[in-house]
């Protein structure tokens, strides 16, 4: 439980720094991957509907941060769709393809980017919805994709899971 | 098809995170201190991390840049570089070194500065969002003087404004943001207007308070008029006008406007110590 607490802040500080040093920088048409949400997908497979809200929490706080938007907001988003994701994690078979597993995880990329622009919304936050929002629903979404498999393997390795399998993810 | 796991006690703790979220938004929405205390206290202890991550990414942040951007924005850096370090070196020189910087700011665009002390930093980062293009991060803040609402300047007129500014950074609120309004008058005349911004590459706007009769055409030059509760000292560059549509129902005219600051690729700012009167 301890060493999983410290391997989850290794790698939320981890990806963390890449998305507000690296990917901020590597955009896409002016659209950036969301690292943050993607940890919280992937903690969702590992740790189950408790784990990936704590963790998904985890990851919108330390990302609410930096942004202009009341804190709170993202971790309130990133904590729903990391419950979402253990929920469907638990449904699914051990023995899944993978590609089943990053196809829902960049849906749940859009799910979740839908989920903060309306959270935003209801509470009256500037620029949230704008004339981009769909080019950046699209991109982010499945350049958030290319990145889901390490860090399906770093959440794997922060859950402690046995050993991550070619065909599909162990949890 | 293996069955389905139970997780107990994964709604409660949900429910406990949504509540403690709702709880957060509420109390930062309204200026709650310690929530705001505790954002910067969580930017503080990553910060060490944070620098280390950008030496160590800004080689690759920068060659994505000139990958994507071409040779020529590298080439105006260097430019306006070499330009901003003149003036710095300037800042410190004798009366005939004052009136040099005068004529180099004239050279460069820059407004005069009326005499306002001025604090140069460095960008340190631009947006961290996909949804909040409108901000950069600097790496001077409470400790330099720096104050919540005080203007920014670049090479060519007024930027943005100081936003939630910590104790050695700060966040610049760009004049892009459709959320900022700046009280302006059209130079050479007395017609005064509110221009707003309208959101990344594109022109911002003045959409009120010029008569169609006045004499403000394509080119015009429009600087903050410094009136009433304005947060901007007065005389500052803001934007030229670029476009004129006349609006003969309401017989205004709208303005559509290009800033005169320079935005992209910036590597210094300066911020402008200013306080409306109200706030002094």
């Amino acid at each position: 439980m301890v060493v999983a607490a410290i391997r989850n802040c290794v790698v939320l500080l981890l990806l963390l720094l890449l998305q507000l040093e690296l990917f901020s920088s590597l955009r896409f048409f002016g659209v950036m991957p969301e690292v943050m949400l993607a940890a919280a997908i992937a903690a969702g497979w590992y740790g189950g509907p408790s784990g990936g809200a704590i963790v998904g929490f985890s990851c919108g706080l330390f990302y609410d941060f930096y942004l202009a938007t009341p804190l709170g907001l993202t971790a309130l988003t990133y904590a729903i769709i990391g419950y979402l994701l253990g929920q469907i994690s638990a449904f699914l078979s051990d023995e899944a393809e993978w590609i089943v597993r990053i196809t829902i995880s960049v849906a749940a990329v859009t799910i979740g980017l839908v989920l903060f622009v309306t959270f935003g919304e209801l509470i009256a936050e500037p620029n949230l919805y704008n004339r981009n929002f769909g080019k950046i629903l699209v991109i982010a979404s499945l350049y958030t994709g290319f990145l889901m498999v390490p860090i399906h393997f770093m959440m794997a390795w922060a859950f402690g899971a046995s050993r991550v399998n070619p065909a599909g993810f162990d949890r | 098809m293996a069955a389905p796991r139970r997780y107990s006690g994964s709604r409660f703790t949900l429910a406990l995170l949504v509540l403690t979220s709702v709880t957060l938004i509420s109390l930062d929405a309204r200026g709650y201190a310690p929530v705001g205390n505790l954002k910067k206290a969580g930017i503080v202890i990553v910060q060490p991390f944070r620098s280390l991550a950008r030496t160590v990414f800004s080689p690759i942040g920068n060659a994505w840049e000139s990958l994507s951007n071409g040779d020529e924005l590298e080439r105006e850096n260097a430019v306006l570089r070499k330009q901003l370090d003149e003036l710095l070196s300037y800042r410190i020189a004798n009366e005939e070194a004052v009136n040099d910087l005068e004529a180099l700011r004239t050279q460069l665009g820059l407004q005069g500065l009326g005499g306002q002390e001025t604090v140069v930093a460095e960008v340190t980062a631009g947006s961290v969002s996909n949804f909040d293009p409108y901000v950069l991060e600097i790496n001077k803040g409470t400790q330099s003087g720096i104050r919540e609402g005080m203007p920014v300047i670049s090479t060519g007129g007024l930027i943005g404004r100081i936003e939630n500014p910590g104790l050695r950074d700060s966040r610049v609120r760009l004049i892009t943001d459709p959320t900022v309004n700046i009280g302006v008058l059209a130079i050479g005349t007395k017609e005064i207007g509110i221009l707003t911004g309208n959101g990344v590459d594109q022109p911002m706007r003045v959409i009120d308070g010029i008569p169609i009769s006045a004499p403000v055409e394509v080119g015009s030059i429009l600087v903050t008029s410094g009136l009433d509760r304005s947060p901007y000292p007065e005389g500052f560059a803001v934007g030229s006008v670029v476009e004129v549509v006349p609006d003969e129902v309401n017989l205004e005219k709208e303005l559509l406007v290009e800033p005169t600051g320079e935005m992209d690729n910036l590597d210094f700012v300066t911020v402008v110590l200013y306080l409306p009167p109200s706030l002094e």
